[in-house]
């Protein structure tokens, strides 16, 4: 596995993913479609792909969003500079990540919006057992409701 | 909406549940027992130059005791039986699931920032969504990927291919299957909900290279073939509607 074992998406994961069941079947919510966008390895494409998924969001006249994301590292760079971009677009979101140890450092440094961290392992770190820290219901949960807020806060 | 507009966007997915997987001479679902062609793994690497060797090995369920490579992927068994993915019919398997591992042959572990190889029971959390739950049984792929082919592109989707083409016999044998005998059925009408606030749900993926890729819209659910490479698309957003997203759209590459 990739970057890294504990943190990524499996086909199973996306074939039964807790976000969109939750998000699909909600009293409040109506699921509009799913963004897929891949993680670039350069800075340039980070913030590239972060202003084109901004600017499709923007355009499909939406009242919220959910970014996901099951990678660490240098992609917390990507995750932040996407949850930058909706909030100067004032759209109200919430992300969901793997936060490892030092991982404060990029997130807060550059957006101090509503994250949910889903490591389970109390040391932080990639604990290198597939499955281990990505998002479940109970995540999926906590993503909902803290939407429902920032949306009410936001309006 | 009308009539038209609402059938297409209509997904129906049956489950069948699988108590018993062995292997024989040909791949059939009979009840709930899956029947696993036992030469299925060997036609796999032989029908891959950069593969070397595949093993098929079924795991009942609490045997994680044993020693595999890399987990690239866990993968449900779907197939579509109906309309394209997205709409009409897809029959999935519960209650098994294929795990793919590699290794290359040189010996190089293939694993970046930490890896997966080692006891499974140590490297496994059961009972996630994107992992088989304790009383689930497991088809436990292992690949060899031919010397110095495990970090580049093409070794990594040769593995994962292969490994496609044995689910596929199950496909096959699941596309045949009576509606009537299915344990599970959830229908997903995609309509307009006037009143409800409209969100999306954005997935970043990795899109690096090698071991950091995804496969956008393949043509059976969770497959391999027909799919799109993210690194391919540059990176650059797709749209999936939810349905798709439902129906397997997405093969974790990674």
């Amino acid at each position: 596995m990739g970057v890294g074992p504990s943190t990524k998406e499996t086909t199973l994961h996306h074939f039964r993913d807790p976000l969109a069941a939750l998000l699909g079947s909600d009293d409040e919510f109506e699921l509009s479609g799913v963004i897929v966008a891949g993680i670039s390895a350069d800075y340039a494409g980070k913030s590239f792909t972060a202003a084109r998924i901004g600017a499709w969001i923007s355009a499909m006249n939406l009242d919220g969003a959910v970014v996901s994301m099951d990678s660490w590292g240098n992609s917390h760079i990507d995750f932040s500079l996407l949850l930058e971009q909706l909030h100067r677009l004032r759209m109200p979101a919430v992300g969901l990540c793997f936060k490892e140890e030092h991982s404060d450092y990029i997130l807060t440094s550059r957006f101090k919006g509503a994250v949910i961290d889903t490591s389970k392992a109390d040391s932080k770190r990639e604990t290198e057992m597939v499955g281990e820290n990505t998002v479940t219901p109970m995540d999926a949960r906590k993503a909902l409701a803290m939407l429902k807020l920032t949306a009410r806060k936001q309006t | 909406m009308n009539k038209a507009a609402e059938i297409y966007k209509r997904l129906l997915i049956r489950a069948y549940q699988i108590d018993k997987v062995y292997f024989g001479g040909q791949t059939a679902v009979e009840g709930k027992a899956l029947c696993l062609d036992s030469s299925a793994a060997a036609a796999a690497a032989a029908g891959e130059q950069l593969v070397e060797k595949v093993e098929i090995e079924i795991l009942p369920p609490g045997c994680l005791g044993r020693e595999v490579y890399t987990i690239l992927d866990i993968i449900p068994v779907a197939a579509k039986v109906l309309g394209r993915l997205g709409e009409g019919i897809t029959h999935t398997l519960t209650g098994v699931y294929f795990i793919l591992t590699a290794a290359d042959a040189s010996g190089r572990p293939l694993a970046q920032f930490g890896s997966s190889a080692g006891v499974l029971k140590d490297k496994l959390k059961l009972g996630r969504p994107g992992t088989p739950g304790e009383g689930d049984r497991i088809i436990l792929c292992q690949a060899t990927i031919a010397a110095g082919a495990g970090f580049k592109r093409e070794g990594i989707m040769a593995v994962h291919r292969a490994a496609d083409s044995i689910i596929q016999q199950v496909r096959d044998c699941l596309k045949g299957l009576d509606g009537k005998g299915c344990t599970e059925e959830h229908l997903y009408v995609e309509k307009p909900t006037p009143g409800r606030k409209k969100v999306v749900l954005v997935k970043l993926l990795a899109g690096q290279g090698a071991m950091h890729d995804n496969l956008v819209l393949p043509i059976e659910p969770c497959g391999f073939k027909g799919g799109h490479s993210i690194i391919d698309l540059a990176n650059m957003p797709l749209l999936l509607t939810p349905n798709e997203y439902r129906d397997g759209a997405l093969k974790a590459m990674t």
